[in-house]
């Protein structure tokens, strides 16, 4: 029995060990995700995202001297636990030249600070939204194209006060992305003379939130911001307002934006009553056109939260690796700067072949991301452009002034 | 290659280190179930104090959260002991009657209490967004060394406590918990106080789950309210008690280090599967996952590692498990 | 007075019901087979998932395929029993809560291999209420999930009542030694708790998801207000887990009426926690339950 069970695992370790060793032609990329736990309904597509990349490096030949543009998943489940062992698995079983993600805040500030930063690999992150990611002491070795929660609250306040808002009711989910937010929006909305007429946390997950909601709407706001992932609270809050009349008015961001919303609550009542921020470059804009194209032909829908974000990581990640000229660790920071930030020849979401060419030739390259122009500043951070989307006259996500 | 024999080396290191934080943590779960048969399901609320303890203490100051008093690692671990002792002292006056099955629930109840208080009360532990740059020992060696003296720190304690405990089971205390277990009308009639011996295991076990939560803390630098999950912080360390052979430390070591192994290294088996898996494979995971733990507990339904018994007891010859 | 009924009592009761149909399960497999099944969320899912399909394929409305789909939990639930819980019956009960951790992470990664993790729903848009009185306002789905959620109760009621299996069920969970002395035959009690507990698991499943949406992690999530709502009824008490479910539906969300001044009473970010506050306080002074269940 004892024996069987060893020879198993020694078979087992055997595969996996084989397995992991680099076959010549592939330069692998770390793609940690939280693809399990909490979040993991808006994982699926951001997953696609990557690959969607991925796919596009491949197909227009490929990395460096032609390799293959391996994405070597790691699931980090929201949880800084799982993601300090997925990520050592990724630099060390997996030998990745970088690692794009992890997804949630703490999973990928755990991952950074425990695994990456230590191992001298560069951590790209499209999701990770917390400040605590600038704060980390990290040799220049973190970089996201997610913007920090400070300026989107700021942002938003600003937007909702422009739109006429002056007395607004907040509920939030107690999770890290959205929590964070709530505290910034309040904070500028009240600076700029509005009224908060209650701020609530809301436990994810329940089935129901007609009471919380009915608390909060009794002090009369002219609408309800609502800073929650569509799939663990978010429709449900936006269903149990409206078939109830307490709330007929919604901002919020990107964690909502997504077509199920408009799909479950029916856009006709939506149109004119919802507003969500995105940190995504314009719809209209090349950058974002490119992307949302090739993306919606792989089945998948563009506008979901942070897959655009997702699809930059993945490509600039490849644009890093091109540009260094080598799968060597150490040169991807600084190669991650000169591509991403001006000046240089302008490439888009799936211009690889242009790309390639233009690194070929010795010219500096600018990637314009389907997230925004995306130019890391000194703390490998980016100052987000958003966009405000409403529900357009075709049943989707359209930008509103 | 011999890069490749590095980063294998250099994962060994991380697995063996992650796993003996959780066999600090089934250590401190043995003293409980094994030894005296308190059913305690809140492992992860113990966790939570211990690792949220030793972040106030020993992180840089912060207007984000309590405290920041930047003392040192020893510190910390010292007061994550502490604050879990005190803690599980307070639970346990008020639960350690109760049978098995409902101190169970009972924990499991109070642990998620816990856990919603460290993400509702910002001032103090900063909310969901959690503590960051908790300092980790030898972090400033360099590389491998940094992770080396990790898991060398936590092979310590695993060590230190794997003695002591060893000590306490064959010590009167021990032979006395045992009998609780067994029979516990027998040790009341025999002028024990029951009680007072049965919070004194709870708060004795809760420390060192509190100190294994601080180790996790100081290894992953950073804490929040999801690592404490009852998945990850709580069934997991049930299992690897289980398996390993509860009321053996011997056991309780070794079952957590093989569920662990078998947990972290199925990621690297099905992170084989070509790209559009990539989504799949992370549920294909948890699924072997799952299947390994039915495999092994229909193998061995007493555990790896059966209970080693004293001298001196009388032979029954087949015993069933705790209560 | 009337926010109190429409927001509160009304959504309560309809949480209610629901966990109630769960917490049947959960006390039956507790009192007759003596262990916590943790993968009893995972079946809801299932369940709902399997109605989901079969509303899909069918075109027909969730409650129409409702039986089958409980029908078809229940073969699954019974074929976990044969795999994974039958070879274990005679090791102690920790082995079998530890099988049951085991087989909720299978079945749910099963559910997210076959399905996906995205949300899916029934039906789409929203519905608007009857509004009685000018000031009632009452849903015709939450009608339909709690009419449908007395009946099963009714279901289990005469089954439990009228029926030999039932008599013998309810004498195994209050004594299963004296059960087996007086001729029962255990196997059989088994199944048919397995099959009760599963089918109605099932049924809360497809209500959750038919009030709001579906995903893989629905059951998981209801997991421990279910075990409170057990534990309040007492174990192996199925009357008391129907009560029990009510209970603790009603005070989730009763707990965040502003019943002193303008405040709600409990932060809604506490509102889970108090379930499980009234579980504590109840294992610590009425153990037994509010209905007088077993205390091992």
């Amino acid at each position: 029995m004892k024996k069987t069970m060893i020879a198993a695992a020694a078979a087992a370790a055997a595969l996996a060990l084989n397995g992991a060793v680099a076959t010549a032609g592939e330069v692998k990329v770390g793609s940690a995700a939280a693809v399990t736990g909490p979040i993991a309904e808006l994982v699926v597509a951001i997953v696609n995202a990557r690959n969607l990349a991925a796919t596009h490096v491949n197909e227009q030949g490929g990395l460096l001297g032609g390799d293959t543009y391996t994405l070597v998943p790691g699931d980090s489940q929201c949880d800084p636990k799982a993601a300090v062992d997925a990520g050592a698995k990724l630099v060390n079983v997996e030998q990745v030249v970088a690692i794009i993600g992890a997804n949630c805040s703490g999973a990928t500030n755990g991952m950074a600070q425990s695994v990456s930063i230590p191992a001298g690999v560069v951590m790209l992150s499209d999701t990770a939204t917390a400040p605590s990611i600038s704060e980390l002491d990290d040799n220049d070795l973190v970089f996201r194209v997610a913007t920090s929660d400070d300026l989107h609250g700021r942002t938003l306040a600003q937007r909702a006060w422009d739109h006429g808002y002056r007395k607004l009711a907040v509920t939030y989910a107690t999770d890290d992305y959205n929590s964070g937010f709530a505290e910034v929006f309040a904070a500028a909305f009240t600076a700029l003379g509005g009224t908060i007429t209650g701020n609530e946390a809301h436990e994810p997950n329940k089935a129901s939130y007609r009471a919380e909601l009915a608390t909060l709407a009794g002090a009369e706001p002219d609408g309800l911001v609502l800073f929650a992932y569509y799939g663990s609270s978010g429709i449900t809050i936006l269903r149990n307002s409206l078939e109830n009349a307490l709330f007929g008015k919604f901002l919020g961001a990107d964690g909502m934006m997504d077509n199920s919303v408009i799909e479950q609550i029916g856009a006709d009542n939506l149109r004119g009553n919802i507003m969500l921020s995105q940190p995504a470059s314009a719809t209209g804009s090349p950058p974002y056109e490119a992307f949302a194209a090739a993306f919606e032909a792989t089945g998948n829908a563009p506008d979901a939260p942070f897959v655009a974000h997702s699809y930059d990581v993945s490509f600039l990640a490849a644009l890093a690796i091109e540009k260094a000229g080598s799968a060597d660790r150490g040169a991807i920071s600084a190669a991650l700067r000169e591509v991403a930030n001006a000046p240089g020849t302008v490439i888009l979401p799936g211009e690889w072949a242009k790309a390639k060419a233009a690194i070929a030739a010795g010219e500096d390259i600018n990637y314009e991301g389907a997230s925004g122009p995306i130019e890391f500043d000194e703390k490998g951070d980016v100052t987000g452009t958003y966009t405000l989307n409403g529900v357009g006259d075709d049943g989707t996500w359209t930008p509103v002034m | 290659m011999e890069q490749q024999l590095y980063g294998i080396f250099l994962y060994g290191v991380f697995l063996l280190t992650m796993g003996g934080i959780y066999a600090v943590l089934t250590l401190g779960l043995n003293i409980q179930w094994g030894f005296t048969g308190l059913f305690n399901a809140g492992v992860a609320g113990f966790f939570a104090i211990g690792a949220y303890t030793t972040a106030i203490v020993t992180s840089a100051a912060s207007e984000r959260h309590l405290g920041g008093y930047g003392l040192p690692v020893a510190a910390g671990l010292v007061a994550a002991m502490v604050a879990s002792a005190v803690i599980a002292w307070g639970v346990g006056r008020i639960c350690i009657r109760l049978r098995a099955d409902y101190l169970a629930i009972a924990t499991l109840g109070i642990a998620e209490i816990f856990r919603l208080v460290l993400k509702n009360e910002v001032w103090a532990t900063n909310g969901p967004r959690g503590i960051s740059l908790i300092p980790k020992p030898f972090e400033h060696l360099p590389e491998p060394w940094n992770q080396v003296g990790m898991l060398l720190l936590v092979f310590a304690v695993v060590a230190v406590l794997y003695v002591l405990l060893e000590r306490a089971r064959r010590s009167p205390w021990g032979r006395v918990m045992a009998a609780i277990r067994e029979n516990e009308a027998a040790a009341r009639a025999a002028g024990k106080d029951v009680e007072r011996l049965r919070i004194e295991a709870f708060v004795l076990g809760a420390a060192l789950m509190g100190l294994g939560g601080a180790l996790m803390a100081h290894h992953i630098k950073f804490i929040e309210p999801n690592a404490a999950e009852p998945v990850s912080a709580t069934f997991l360390v049930w299992v690897m008690l289980v398996i390993g052979g509860a009321a053996n430390n011997r056991g309780a070591v070794f079952g957590a280090i093989l569920i662990w192994t078998i947990w972290s290294t199925a990621e690297i088996l099905s992170a084989r599967l070509p790209p559009e898996w990539a989504v799949k494979s992370a549920y294909l995971r948890i699924f072997l996952v799952g299947l390994a733990l039915q495999i092994i507990l229909q193998r061995f339904p007493g555990g790896i590692f059966r209970e080693r018994r004293f001298r001196t007891a009388p032979s029954s010859s087949t015993r069933e498990q705790p209560p | 007075m009337i926010e109190f009924l429409n927001f509160y009592l009304i959504p309560g009761l309809v949480l209610g019901s629901i966990y109630a149909l769960g917490a049947i399960g959960v006390t039956l497999t507790f009192g007759i087979l003596r262990f916590a099944n943790f993968a009893h969320g995972e079946t809801m899912t299932l369940g709902a998932f399997i109605a989901l399909s079969l509303a899909t394929f069918t075109g027909w409305h969730p409650f129409a395929v409702l039986p089958i789909a409980m029908a078809l939990t229940a073969l699954a639930v019974l074929g976990m029993d044969r795999l994974f819980f039958r070879p274990l019956r005679h090791g102690s009960t920790i082995i079998l809560v530890i099988a049951s951790f085991g087989l909720m992470l299978m079945v749910r990664s099963l559910v997210q291999l076959v399905w996906g993790a995205q949300l899916r729903s029934f039906g789409q848009g929203i519905d608007l209420p009857w509004v009685l009185f000018d000031a009632l306002r009452i849903f015709p789905k939450h009608v339909t999930i709690v009419c449908a959620a007395l009946v099963l109760m009714l279901a289990v009621h005469l089954l439990l009542s009228r029926t030999r299996a039932g008599k013998a069920m309810r004498a195994m969970a209050d004594s299963p030694d004296l059960a087996r002395l007086t001729g029962i035959d255990t196997e059989r009690v088994i199944v048919t708790t397995w099959i009760v507990g599963a089918g109605l698991a099932a049924a809360a499943g497809v209500f959750l998801a038919y009030d709001t949406h579906v995903e893989s992690q629905l059951g998981f999530k209801l997991l421990l207000p279910i075990f409170a709502a057990a534990l309040l009824g007492g174990i192996g008490r199925p009357y008391g887990a129907m009560a029990g479910g009510l209970v603790i539906g009603l005070v989730e969300e009763l707990s965040t009426y502003p019943w002193i001044g303008s405040e709600a009473l409990v932060p809604p970010g506490y509102k889970t926690g108090v379930a499980f506050a009234i579980m504590v306080a109840i294992l610590i002074w009425r153990p037994s339950g509010l209905f007088r269940g077993r205390v091992f």
